[in-house]
């Protein structure tokens, strides 16, 4: 038995397989009874839009709650429940016309009071949301009003850009949530929504099962139901596509290479909207030096980190921007692999190299530790490559590995310094470009500022970039603002990653050019064959 | 007997006041707070602050503390963050899938342990107990989810007999109970098999060794002097004491069935206790984290008066005197 399972571990992949096109079945061939099942990475913690953080939560809520906008597959906002939208030209009031005959899954008709509802409850500071603080402009909560049964306006405090995006959060139904203590309500664990699919059963810890709205306003979905199944493990995911028990699956690097030679799948990829980075702690005097800072980024091969960590499913980042954004510009400082000039700007900051090779300057060692979570390995194995490059200029780094609260923890202390040198670690952007949280300095010590970032020019740009509303304007402010952040180089900007999934061919209606939101985007013209 | 067993339920009392206080403030020295795993570039840190104050985090430990133990000596170990649903709840939801899950595969692993390990002590040194020692060998060498891994890559992957994950076919169309149970029973197969092979090898070796030091007993010498057939022998007078040491494992063993088996419930995404711990832990949900470990200690001690009732059955030497 152990030889016979010996021998069905192993089989020898070498030789690269063939790509092939994505080929999607034809609307035809749909299946009225199709169901379509996809995994989730981890247990849905709770069904409700304004509480939830989770992502698995949110795949589940996508079905089955809409809000008055949505984002296309651009990152582009589109109308939803609301059909039209103006803002007055001082940008302050914001007037939404939502759609009429739009029914709760219950067959309540939904209303502008839904949404005030909504955003009201969000503002509560009783409920658990943490999305209050995407309301609060500058200590001042939007106000939001029903002016008819199918008008919202929104009134805020100062013109605020980001604002277009956070409307879009799914609205929840005033007439089931009124009164009740919305941080416990049974309707958490079965909700009530008015998008594409209605909630059925939450099997604990195993799946949760959406079944078609007949009266959806965007018309009839194809699929009769979606189930969304529990996977937490990876490699079982993948078992689990290759079975059949799942429809999807993601596809980690490592992966990558063999899942073309499973035959019946189709195969996506396409940028997510994340970036890695080294961050440096700018208190710590080893890298107060700007040329310190550029001096290790020239010593970094970003190519060998993608192909070795990623296996090549990743871009080069220079700065801190996803350029699938459209806010993005090329035009920022980039620091190409170049040892000679990473060893001249070395010298220049006055370090020499000292005994064993480390550098050393007034007789301080260039030695310190990075820290990475713990489980993360794309970050681990980055951490060992870094230490290895930067060894052969004579920097000496130490790794630490921590369980990621822990770590968190040192990063997010309220503490001015901070006990960490420099972290491995991602960001996970928004649709909108608006990064004040991550750079402007009023964010440290408390605050995602951890590394203590502090230029005045900067901050600048990014009040002028929320307050600006149009488009064009804010592309420029936020070319400016990536330009100067790079040339600061505060993070050594690692990797974009790419996202990988592999479906079966049996579902069709997916997204053949996907963008950061993955090819299921618009859940209700997704079908399966018979 | 039954004075035994009160009194050992009343000492249940200050030792689980013991043991939730000693870990409701080793939780908190856990570095890292629930509210961080919200971090993302939009959530500001006034509202973190605020949830948890909301959640009552701003106060003193000890007040925290006695908050908790008021509540739970009502039965209340409140509401879970991030789920937002009574702990009881939470924890019941999770509990069958684990304890049908241990339970079989207690009953499977003593159902084979048992005869295997006296058969080997029987034929000590024989070609049959050579084979079962170096396959408990290999047994205790392989780790749970290597097997676990192979084991859904021959019997799902190649050869398609049983699912790999998850407990239900969430695609049966209103299951009536009988196709509920074959349905559960056939997601069952890979865990089960994972568990028991896995379980298998170390009990059959404690079997072998104890029925091993029973059969060079004195006692055992007499019966056979006596003239007993050598199955009275074996199994009236051998076997039941060589239980013994069997029960102190199985009661030892009581808090795993409920505390579940993580890797195997992660791998083959059964929706059990361990995944549940492991999460309540790594995402600092104290109410949870609370609630488990109260069940787990109360199992704990019931496990070890379990084993002590036991003995006094299988055990003519072993008598709970009244006093």
């Amino acid at each position: 038995m152990v030889i016979i399972l010996l021998l069905s571990g192993c089989s020898a992949e070498k030789e690269p397989a063939q790509r092939r096109p994505i080929v999607l079945p034809k609307l035809s061939q749909a299946d009225p009874e199709g169901r379509l099942i996809l995994p989730l990475g981890g247990e849905p913690s709770i069904l409700n839009p304004i509480l939830s953080s989770d992502s698995a939560s949110s795949a589940v809520e996508g079905t089955i709650f809409s809000g008055m906008v949505r984002i296309n597959e651009k990152l582009e906002v589109v109308p939803d429940l609301a059909k039209k939208w103006d803002v007055s030209a001082d940008g302050l009031v914001w007037t939404f016309h939502l759609r009429k005959n739009v029914k709760w899954h219950d067959g309540h008709p939904f209303t502008a009071e839904d949404v005030k509802f909504t955003f009201d409850a969000i503002l509560n500071p009783k409920v658990n949301s943490v999305r209050r603080g995407d309301y609060i402009i500058d200590g001042t909560p939007i106000r939001f009003e029903a002016v008819d049964k199918y008008t919202l306006r929104a009134i805020l405090p100062k013109p605020f850009a980001p604002f277009l995006v956070q409307s879009g959060m799914s609205v929840i139904p005033k007439h089931i949530l009124e009164g009740k203590d919305i941080n416990t309500a049974e309707f958490n664990r079965k909700p009530i929504g008015t998008g594409p699919f209605r909630f059925k059963e939450w099997m604990s810890g195993d799946h949760v099962t959406v079944v078609r709205n007949d009266n959806y306003y965007l018309g009839k979905p194809h699929l009769a139901e979606v189930v969304f199944k529990t996977i937490p493990d990876a490699n079982s995911r993948l078992v689990a596509l290759k079975t059949g028990e799942v429809d999807e699956s993601d596809i980690p690097p490592k992966d990558y290479e063999s899942i073309w030679k499973v035959p019946g799948l189709n195969i996506f990829e396409y940028d997510a909207l994340v970036y890695t980075y080294f961050g440096f702690n700018l208190k710590n005097p080893l890298f107060t030096d700007v040329k310190v800072r550029r001096a290790l980024a020239h010593a970094t091969d970003k190519n060998q980190l993608i192909s070795l960590v990623l296996k090549g499913l990743g871009r080069i980042a220079h700065c801190p921007m996803s350029p699938v954004s459209w806010a993005y510009s090329e035009g920022v400082a980039k620091y190409d692999y170049d040892l000679k000039e990473a060893k001249r700007l070395l010298k220049e900051a006055g370090w020499e190299p000292g005994d064993n090779g480390i550098l050393v300057k007034e007789g301080m060692k260039f030695e310190f530790t990075v820290l990475v979570n713990q489980g993360n390995k794309e970050r681990e194995k980055a951490a060992i490559i870094l230490q290895q490059q930067w060894e052969k200029i004579g920097v000496k780094m130490n790794i630490r590995v921590m369980e990621w609260s822990a770590m968190l923890k040192i990063v997010d202390s309220p503490k001015d310094p901070k006990d960490f040198d420099a972290v491995i670690i991602g960001w996970s952007l928004g649709v909108d470009p608006d990064a004040r949280s991550i750079w402007h300095s009023d964010q440290y010590p408390r605050g995602l500022n951890f590394i203590g970032y502090d230029n005045p020019e900067v901050d600048r740009l990014l009040e002028l970039g929320r307050t600006t509303m149009q488009k064009s304007k804010r592309k420029e402010i936020y070319a400016d603002m990536n330009r100067i952040i790079s040339y600061d180089q505060p993070y050594i900007f690692l990797w974009y990653p790419r996202s990988v999934v592999a479906v079966r061919d049996r579902v069709g209606g997916l997204l053949t050019e996907p963008g950061p939101t993955g090819p299921f985007l618009y859940i209700e013209d997704i079908f399966v064959t018979k | 007997m039954r004075k035994f067993v009160i009194r050992r339920l009343i000492h249940l009392i200050p030792l689980l006041i013991g043991v939730s206080l000693i870990s409701f403030f080793v939780m908190h020295l856990a570095p890292g707070d629930p509210t961080q795993l919200f971090t993302d570039p939009n959530v500001k840190p006034e509202e973190l602050a605020r949830i948890r104050a909301n959640w009552g985090l701003d106060k003193p430990i000890i007040m925290q503390y006695l908050f908790w133990l008021k509540n739970a000596v009502r039965g209340d170990f409140g509401i879970a963050y991030m789920i937002n649903r009574p702990v009881t709840e939470v924890i019941f939801g999770r509990l069958p899938a684990t304890l049908l899950l241990m339970i079989s595969s207690m009953l499977l692993t003593l159902l084979i342990t048992i005869p295997l390990g006296v058969l080997s002590a029987i034929k000590k040194n024989t070609w049959f107990d050579n084979f079962i020692t170096v396959f408990s060998f290999i047994g205790m060498s392989i780790p749970s989810f290597w097997l676990a891994l192979m084991l859904m890559l021959m019997f799902s992957v190649n050869l398609g007999w049983f699912p790999a994950v998850g407990m239900y076919n969430p695609l049966l169309k209103n299951p009536d109970f009988v196709q509920r149970f074959f349905d559960v029973a056939w997601h069952m197969v890979l865990p089960l098999l994972t568990m028991t092979l896995v379980s298998l090898a170390g009990l059959t070796r404690y079997q072998r060794a104890a029925m091993l030091e029973i059969l060079n007993q004195d006692f055992i010498r007499t019966a056979r002097a006596k003239g007993l057939s050598e199955r009275v022998v074996l199994f009236k007078h051998a076997l039941r004491n060589a239980l013994i040491p069997i029960i102190t494992i199985l009661g030892l063993s009581l808090p795993d069935l409920f505390g579940g088996a993580f890797i195997i419930e992660t791998i083959f995404a059964w929706p059990g206790m361990g995944r549940l711990g492991v999460m309540a832990i790594f995402s600092r949900n104290y109410p949870l984290i609370m609630g488990i470990v109260v069940l787990s200690a109360v199992l704990i001690v019931l496990g070890n008066l379990l084993a002590d009732i036991g003995y006094a059955l299988v055990d003519p030497r072993i008598r709970y005197a009244k006093k």
